[in-house]
């Protein structure tokens, strides 16, 4: 079975909607804030690509949102992107829509918030909002709420795997029938917990931009911010962008292993040099191209990247990776504005387990 | 500032109602249902803000019930609690 991708919302460093994210492929720029740090002994602030949630309330009022966190309000703003990218949004209630989530670090801000009231304050004053915001599956839930969607609904978390371990799910649920379409997002906040850990990581120093395809230098800076695609069987497709042709994941990744030499690999190097050898290893004499210079490093960032091949393919046309392409292996970096010469895109993405991920598209 | 005003600016900080201002809230408008739109689970977040915020901890549902009534019995509620502390 081959599942299309009808509509994308996305939220990031390089603004808000397809609209936006596409300016920032053609001009290989984004908007590039800071985080503030206060728990670091002194006030310090790091680099970021922030994302900025005010578009929410061009669907949902105010009012409605008081009690939804940082997070989930990243989730409820790609939710309703997709959606009406998708067409569908005026449909109104939303049967049979299966809702998954995809999230490396999930709600640190609002569930951090929580422990410190019961460190704080003790445990009668902990924030009963506060604690419904930390469940896992909060997120997910908001969003069934608010469209009527009475499909599953499921959050993944599995660190840099959490992207094509939830696509899978999706792909199951289409597969069984449970659903007839899914909304796939994957989101990740800056809160100031994540913060502090790349700080104590990596500390404040940083590369004035990110050179994800020079592999050997240290460039990551820190990003937050949200992708989702809404999911049908191909045979029930109605324009759309791609088919979302394979999701593979596994250990023992060989080079040629990944996709077909002709086949555009989109890496997902995030400039953290202990991963970069093994991109580069794994890229050789690949056709390669790489955003995540647009976006920042995550662990959901391969949701952006499946978003831009997508847009890829549906266009017809290849983006340029940001800041040159300039490349330290042995592989060919596509150049931007030229015809997309394969049929598929791949984008791949590696865990510090050695693991894998490949989400194959193909044109629909 | 007066208990009123201080309860008025918590109650906004704390329940997120960004679209209000401390002179939008009438001290003796009802805080749940009609007035304010507070709910259920907002008298749960309301007990544990007026520990938090006074020290004064509602064990009794029926003081509660009369001292939620509004801005002003609220605040009468805890001036009289602190008083007698």
């Amino acid at each position: 079975m081959q599942i299309a991708i009808q509509g994308i919302g996305v939220v990031g460093g390089f603004g808000t909607g397809v609209t936006e994210m596409r300016q920032a492929l053609l001009t290989g720029t984004s908007n590039r804030a800071t985080l503030d740090l206060s728990n670091c002994g002194t006030p310090l602030n790091i680099p970021a690509f922030r994302a900025n949630i005010s578009r929410l309330t061009d669907y949902v009022p105010l009012k409605a949102l008081r009690r939804v966190d940082n997070f989930s309000k990243l989730a409820l703003l790609g939710a309703y992107l997709a959606l009406e990218d998708a067409g569908v949004l005026a449909e109104g209630k939303q049967e049979r829509l299966g809702v998954v989530i995809a999230s490396g670090y999930g709600a640190t801000g609002i569930t951090f918030a929580f422990l410190d009231s019961f460190i704080n304050d003790g445990d009668i004053c902990a924030s009963p909002t506060y604690f419904a915001n930390s469940v896992h599956n909060s997120a997910a839930a908001y969003i069934s709420i608010m469209l009527g969607a009475t499909g599953p609904s499921s959050t993944v978390s599995q660190f840099h795997h959490s992207v094509p371990s939830a696509l899978q799910t999706a792909w199951l649920w289409l597969a069984e029938g449970r659903v007839d379409r899914v909304l796939f997002g994957a989101v990740e906040e800056l809160s100031e917990l994540i913060g502090y850990a790349w700080y104590r990581q990596r500390g404040t120093a940083h590369k004035p931009e990110m050179t994800p395809l020079l592999t050997g230098v240290e460039s990551a800076i820190p990003g937050e911010g949200a992708a989702f695609l809404l999911l049908t069987r191909k045979e029930e497709a109605q324009d759309g962008y791609c088919l979302l042709d394979r999701v593979t994941t596994g250990r023992l990744l060989k080079p040629g292993f990944l996709s077909s030499p002709q086949d555009l690999l989109v890496l997902g190097a995030d400039g953290r040099i202990e991963k970069g050898g093994d991109y580069a290893q794994l890229a050789e004499k690949s056709t390669v191209a790489c955003f995540t210079a647009l976006y920042g490093s995550m662990p959901c960032g391969p949701a952006l990247d499946i978003a831009i091949a997508a847009l890829m393919l549906k266009e017809g046309k290849t983006f340029a990776s940001p800041g040159g392409g300039i490349c330290d292996f042995p592989a060919s970096v596509a150049a931007g504005g030229n015809i997309l010469e394969s049929h598929r895109v791949s984008c791949l993405s590696l865990s510090d387990e050695d693991c894998f991920g490949l989400v194959s598209l193909a044109k629909g | 500032m007066d208990t009123k005003e201080k309860l008025k600016k918590i109650l906004i900080d704390d329940l997120n109602l960004e679209e209000l201002t401390p002179e939008d809230i009438d001290d003796n408008a009802p805080l749940f249902g009609e007035g304010l739109g507070l709910d259920s689970l907002d008298a749960v977040e309301l007990v544990v803000i007026i520990q938090k915020h006074f020290g004064i901890e509602i064990k009794n549902m029926e003081e509660g019930r009369v001292a939620f009534q509004s801005i002003e019995a609220l605040a009468a509620y805890i001036d009289t609690r602190m008083e007698s502390a």
